[in-house]
C-alpha cells in the first residue's frame, strides 16, 4: 500500500488495478445488497468459490460480491462478465450447472434467465432486459461492477479521477462554477441548488467549515441512499471531498441511520482504505488539502433527517429542528457554515467533473437536469431500484421498466415523495417526472421512493398510514405539527372505523392549510400532503367510509369480515391450521366456518387459503351486521 | 480528574481494594495506577514495605503487585507477610531485572504472575483482570468455608446450651435460662443471614463493577467526548439490550452531562430501550411498500402468536417484537426480520418453527 503522493500518481494506480482485474478472463458479480442477502447471497457466494476452487480454475474465473444491482424482485442477482448474463434468483444448487455452462462455453442456464411473457423467449443479457433496458444508469451502474469493500475497483473503474482532475488544476472558483452550471439540485427532496448551498457556505465568514453527508434515509420505501453507500460508498466521499475542497471545510461527516449496519461497515472500510492511500486525511494526494471524515450513527428519528435536526444530532443533543431564518449553510454545526447534501447528490459530483456540466445538462428536463434514482416498490411486478433521466414519464417508470402491477389487478394510484408527497391518480401518469411537476400536482419528488397502489390499496389506509408515521415522528416542539397531525389522525382513525361524519373532509382540508402554513419545519409544513392529495383525487373514496360505511379496496378492518364461502371451500383445512386464535370453526360434516366473535381480522386464513379455491372472502362488515349471523346463511345455503 | 473523584469516594467505602501497588519506584506506581484507575478498578500505590503491608491489612486488596526489590524489605519477604495476613490476595511480582531464578523464586511463595519492567499497559492490565477473577474464586472458596465454620458452630453452639441447659436445670430458673437460650439461638441465626445477605450484596456490586469497567473502555473509545453521547448510548444498547439506570449515572458523572439530558435522548430517539430487550429481536417492518401488502395483518398475526403487543418483550425476556419504518427489503414485503435473517411474510406454523429453535440455541449472541 503506496501513498499517492501526488494527482499523477492516481494514473498509474489505475494501470495497476485494471491490471489486477483482467488477471482473471470471468467474473462473477454476485448481488449481496441486503435485498438480495435476504435471499440467500451470501451462502451462494460461497458455494461459487467452493465450486470454483474444487475444479481448480480460479487463476480464470473469480467470484466478486457486489452491492445492490436495483432489480431486487428477483434477487439473488448473478452477472457473469464481460458477457453480462444475468441469473435471477439462482440457489447453490444452480452452482455447478452455472460453472459447466462457464467453462464449456455451451449456452446458459435457461431457466434462470429472464423470461419475457410476451413472447416467451428467454433474455440472457442484462441490458436486453426490459427492467434495464429503459433506464439510465450513471450512479447506480458501478455498482454491478465493483466490490465496495475493495478501493482498488472503484478505481479500476475510473475512480477518484475526478478528485485528482480537481487537485491537480482546478481553482475551488472553477469547481463551483461547474457545479452550478450542472444544475445539480439536491437529490434528497427539496431540491435545493446544490451549487448554491455551496456558494453560501464557502462565503460565509466563519471558520472552520464542515460537509455532511445525510444518510439519514427516513423515508419509509426508499432505499436508494443505502443502496450507493452499500455499494459504492467511495463514489459519495469523492464527491464530498470534491466538495470540502470547493467550500474550504478541513473536517466533513457521514450522518447514517443505525437501521443500515452494511452501509455503515462499507463507508467505515471506505474511510479507512482512502486514508491510506492518501486520498483522505493530511495532505491529499500531496497538496495542501487536508480532510477528514467522522462516521455519526443516527438513533431512530424521522425528523432527524431535516438539516437543523441531524446537525443538532451530530453535536449530541436531541435531534430537533430549530427554526431556519439563518440559513445551516451560514450557521449550522457549532454554529460554523455547514454544507448538507443528500448521498445522491455527492454521488454525482464526480461525473460532473469528469464530464462536465454540459454532459449533466443534455439528461433531464429544463430546470431539472440528471438523472433520478426511485425505489419503485408497492403492488408493482418489477419492485427494485430504477435509474431514470429527469423528465421520463411516471408510465414508463411503472409499466415499462416496473412491468405493471401484478396478479391482473388494477393499477389505481402512485405515492411519491414518502410521508411528505402525495398520491398521483391514473389520469396524470403521464406527467413527466421532475421537481417541479411532481409539486404542481400537490405531490413531490421527494426522496425517490416510489410507491405503486392498485385496487386493493385505501386511499383512506394510506393517508391514516402517513398521518400515524408522522404524528409519531413529529418531535413535538411547535404546535401546529403536533396539534394538527394529533387530530388529522383522530378524523382519519374515525373515519375508517366507520364513524366520519359529514363534514369531516372539510376539516381535514382546514387543519391541513393550518399545518401547511404554520410549522416550524419541513416535516410539518407538507405533513398535510399525504391527506390533501388524496381527498382531492379520491374524494369519493372518503365519502364511501363516511356514508356508506365501505371501504371498498378491503383494507380497513373494522368495515370488513372475512367469510368462507362455502360453496368454494373444499375443507383442505388450512385456514383452519392457520388462525392463531382458533375462530375457524370444524363442524362434523368438515365444512369450515369463521367464528366472527373472535376474528381479530389479520387474514392469516385469507393468505392461507390456496389461489385455486380462494374460498375466503372479505365481505363489508355491514353485510354480516344485517343477516345477524352471516356464517350461519352461508353454512346453511351449502346444506 | 473526574475518574480520580470517582476513586476517591469508592476508596471510603468498606468494599476491599481491588488492587495495591507496592513499589519503590514512584514514577512506575503513578502510571500503574493510572492504568487501572482508567479502567474503572480501585488502586492504590504504596512506595515501602511498611505502608503497603498497613495499607493490606486495612482495605484487603484482592490484587497486590510488589517489587522484587522494594525499599525496607525484599520482594520474598512481603509474599511471605501478605500469605500470612491476606491468604485470599493474588500477589503479582514485578521487577527491572527479571532472572529465571527470581522467578521461580517467586512463584513458588505464591506469585500468580511475573513480569518484567518496563510493563505494557494492556499486558498490565490483562493481569490484573486475570488476578481479580482468581480472588474472585479464592474469596468464594473462603466464604464457602466460612459458611460452614458458621452453621457449624450454631451446631455445637445449640449442643453446648442443650448440656448446659441439663447441668443447670437444677440450679438455675428454668425461665431465665431459656430466654438465655432463645437470645442466644436468635442471635446465632441473625449472623447467619447477614452473611448470606452481605455475600449476595457484593455479588450484585461486582456484576455492577463488572458493567460500567465495560461502559468505561465503550466511552474510552470515543476518547470521553461530550457530543458522543449518542454513539457511546448506541453502544451500550448494543451490549447490553437495553439502558439500566446506573450505567446512565455513570455515563452522566463520565461525561458531566446531566442525567436528565441524557433521559430526554434516551426517550426521543427509537433505537434507546429504558426496559430490558429480550434475547431476540422481531421486526416487522410496516414501510410503505410493506403496509400496502399488508403489514398490520402480519403485525396482528405475529403478536396474536407471541402474545405480546408491538414494542414488549415476554415474560421471559426471549422475544421483543417491534415494528420498524422500512428495513429496505421492499421486494420481500410484507417482511420480518427475525436476528440477522429476513422472511417473507411467516405464516403461524412457520413463525412457530422459528421460535422453537431459537430458544433451543441458547448460548447464540443474538443481535441484529
Amino acid at each position: 500500500m503506496s501513498r499517492l503522493k501526488k494527482p499523477a500518481d492516481l494514473k498509474k494506480l489505475k494501470k495497476e488495478a485494471v491490471a489486477r482485474r483482467g488477471a482473471k478472463k470471468t467474473w462473477l458479480a454476485v448481488c449481496t445488497g441486503t435485498g438480495c442477502r435476504a435471499y440467500g447471497a451470501e451462502p451462494l457466494a460461497d458455494s461459487f468459490e467452493g465450486e470454483i476452487a474444487r475444479r481448480g480454475i480460479a487463476d480464470t474465473v473469480g467470484v466478486r460480491r457486489t452491492g445492490c444491482h436495483g432489480f431486487c424482485e428477483r434477487g439473488p442477482l448473478v452477472v457473469i462478465q464481460p458477457e453480462d448474463t444475468c441469473y435471477l434468483g439462482a440457489k447453490p444448487k444452480n452452482v455447478p450447472d452455472i460453472i459447466d455452462r462457464l467453462t464449456t462455453g455451451e449456452g446458459n442456464v435457461e431457466k434462470l434467465l429472464y423470461l419475457d411473457e410476451a413472447n416467451g423467449e428467454r433474455l440472457s443479457r442484462l441490458e436486453q432486459i426490459p427492467f434495464y433496458k429503459h433506464q439510465k444508469r450513471i450512479l447506480l451502474e458501478n455498482n454491478v461492477l465493483i466490490d465496495p469493500s475493495d478501493i482498488l475497483d472503484y478505481i479500476a473503474v475510473g475512480g477518484y479521477s475526478a478528485l485528482a482532475k480537481v487537485l491537480a488544476g482546478m481553482a475551488p472558483e472553477d469547481v463551483l462554477k461547474e457545479v452550478t452550471d450542472a444544475n445539480l439540485r439536491g437529490r434528497g427532496g427539496g431540491g435545493f441548488p446544490a451549487g448554491w448551498k455551496w456558494e453560501t457556505t464557502r462565503d460565509a465568514p466563519e471558520e472552520p467549515k464542515y460537509v455532511i453527508v445525510n444518510a439519514d434515509e427516513g423515508d419509509p420505501g426508499a432505499y436508494m441512499d443505502r443502496s450507493i453507500l452499500e455499494g459504492n460508498p467511495h463514489s459519495v466521499l469523492e464527491g464530498l471531498i470534491i466538495g470540502a475542497y470547493t467550500i474550504g471545510a478541513s473536517q466533513g461527516f457521514i450522518y447514517v441511520r443505525q437501521e443500515y449496519p452494511l452501509a455503515r461497515k462499507h463507508a467505515e472500510r471506505a474511510l479507512d482504505q482512502a486514508r491510506e492511500y492518501g486520498l483522505l486525511g493530511r495532505n491529499i494526494l500531496g497538496t495542501d488539502f487536508s480532510f477528514d471524515v467522522k462516521i455519526h450513527r443516527g438513533a431512530g428519528a424521522f425528523v432527524s433527517g431535516e438539516s437543523s435536526a441531524l446537525m443538532c444530532a451530530i453535536e449530541g443533543h436531541v435531534g430537533e429542528p430549530r427554526p431556519k431564518y439563518i440559513h445551516t449553510s451560514e450557521k449550522g454545526l457549532w454554529g460554523k457554515p455547514s454544507c448538507l447534501n443528500n448521498v445522491e447528490t455527492w454521488a454525482n459530483v464526480p461525473h460532473i467533473i469528469n464530464h462536465g456540466a454540459e454532459w449533466f445538462g443534455r439528461m433531464g428536463t429544463e430546470k431539472s437536469k440528471g438523472t433520478k434514482i426511485f425505489s419503485l416498490v408497492g403492488k408493482v411486478k418489477n419492485t427494485g431500484l430504477v435509474e431514470v433521466p429527469m423528465g421520463i414519464t411516471l408510465r414508463d417508470i411503472i409499466f415499462k421498466i416496473g412491468g405493471g402491477v401484478p396478479k391482473g389487478k388494477k393499477f389505481k394510484a402512485v405515492q411519491t415523495g414518502g410521508p411528505s408527497g402525495g398520491v398521483i391518480p391514473e389520469s396524470l401518469l403521464d406527467l413527466p417526472v421532475d421537481f417541479d411537476e411532481l409539486t404542481k400536482v400537490g405531490s413531490m419528488m421527494g426522496s425517490g421512493g416510489m410507491i405503486v397502489m392498485d385496487e386493493n390499496t385505501c386511499m383512506v389506509d394510506t393517508a391514516r398510514y402517513y398521518t400515524n408515521f408522522l404524528a409519531h415522528e413529529s418531535c413535538g416542539k411547535c404546535v401546529p405539527c403536533r396539534e394538527g397531525l394529533r387530530q388529522t389522525l383522530e378524523i382519519l382513525n374515525r373515519i375508517a372505523a366507520g364513524r366520519g361524519k359529514e363534514g369531516d373532509l372539510a376539516l381535514l382540508e382546514e387543519l391541513g392549510e393550518f399545518m401547511e402554513a404554520a410549522s416550524l419545519c419541513a416535516l410539518g409544513q407538507s405533513a398535510p400532503f399525504p391527506v390533501l392529495s388524496t381527498l382531492k383525487y379520491f374524494r369519493k373514496e372518503y365519502e364511501e367510509h363516511i356514508r356508506e360505511k365501505r371501504c371498498a379496496a378491503g383494507v380497513c378492518t373494522e368495515l370488513i369480515a372475512y367469510v368462507i364461502d362455502q360453496e368454494k371451500c373444499t375443507a383442505c383445512g388450512a385456514c383452519f391450521r392457520n388462525c392463531p386464535v382458533d375462530a375457524i370453526n370444524k363442524s362434523k360434516d368438515k365444512v369450515f366456518t369463521i367464528i366472527q366473535e373472535k376474528c381479530i381480522k389479520c387474514g392469516a386464513c385469507y393468505t392461507a387459503c390456496p389461489d385455486k379455491f380462494s374460498a375466503v372472502v372479505k365481505v363489508p362488515a355491514t353485510t354480516m351486521q344485517k343477516q345477524s349471523a352471516g356464517a350461519a346463511t352461508l353454512h346453511e345455503t351449502k346444506a | 480528574m473526574h475518574a480520580s473523584n470517582q476513586v476517591a469516594q469508592r476508596r471510603s467505602t468498606t468494599f476491599p481494594l481491588d488492587v495495591l501497588i507496592i513499589d519503590g519506584d514512584k514514577g512506575f506506581t503513578r502510571n500503574c495506577v493510572k492504568t487501572i484507575e482508567s479502567s474503572a478498578y480501585t488502586v492504590v500505590g504504596a512506595n515501602t514495605a511498611q505502608a503497603g503491608l498497613a495499607v493490606a491489612e486495612t482495605s484487603h486488596p484482592r490484587v497486590v503487585i510488589v517489587d522484587w526489590n522494594t525499599p525496607g524489605g525484599n520482594g520474598l519477604e512481603i509474599l511471605k507477610s501478605l500469605a500470612e495476613r491476606e491468604p485470599t490476595a493474588v500477589p503479582v511480582v514485578v521487577t527491572a531485572n527479571a532472572t529465571v531464578d527470581a522467578a521461580v523464586e517467586a512463584m513458588k511463595h505464591g506469585a500468580f504472575d511475573f513480569l518484567a519492567k518496563p510493563v505494557d499497559s494492556e499486558k498490565l492490565l490483562e493481569t490484573v483482570r486475570r488476578g481479580l477473577d482468581l480472588s474472585s474464586l479464592r474469596k468464594e472458596a473462603a466464604g464457602a468455608e466460612a459458611e460452614t465454620d458458621a452453621s457449624k458452630k450454631y451446631d455445637l453452639l445449640l449442643q453446648g446450651l442443650d448440656v448446659l441447659g441439663e447441668a443447670y436445670s437444677m440450679g438455675i430458673e428454668k425461665k431465665q435460662l431459656l430466654d438465655e437460650l432463645t437470645f442466644l439461638e436468635n442471635e446465632a441465626k441473625y449472623h447467619a443471614e447477614s452473611l448470606g445477605q452481605i455475600k449476595k450484596k457484593e455479588r450484585v456490586i461486582l456484576d455492577i463493577r463488572n458493567d460500567l469497567a465495560e461502559v468505561d473502555a465503550i466511552l474510552r473509545k470515543y476518547d470521553f467526548q461530550k457530543n458522543s453521547l449518542i454513539q457511546v448510548l448506541l453502544d451500550v444498547q448494543e451490549s447490553f439490550r437495553w439502558l439500566p439506570r446506573h450505567i446512565l449515572n455513570w455515563i452522566s458523572g463520565r461525561l458531566n452531562i446531566p442525567i436528565r439530558e441524557i433521559y430526554v435522548i434516551a426517550n426521543f430517539y427509537e433505537a434507546f430501550s429504558l426496559a430490558p430487550r429480550g434475547r431476540h429481536t422481531i421486526h416487522v417492518c410496516t414501510g410503505t411498500a410493506c403496509h400496502v401488502r399488508g403489514a398490520s395483518e402480519t403485525l396482528t398475526r405475529i403478536s396474536s402468536t407471541l402474545g405480546i403487543a408491538a414494542g414488549e418483550t415476554d415474560k421471559d425476556q426471549e422475544f421483543t417484537l417491534e415494528t420498524v419504518h422500512c428495513i429496505g427489503c421492499c421486494a420481500l414485503a410484507p417482511v420480518v426480520q427475525i436476528d440477522k435473517q429476513y422472511y417473507r411474510d411467516p405464516s403461524k406454523k412457520e413463525l412457530e418453527k422459528i421460535i422453537k429453535t431459537l430458544k433451543q440455541e441458547k448460548e447464540e449472541p443474538c443481535l441484529a
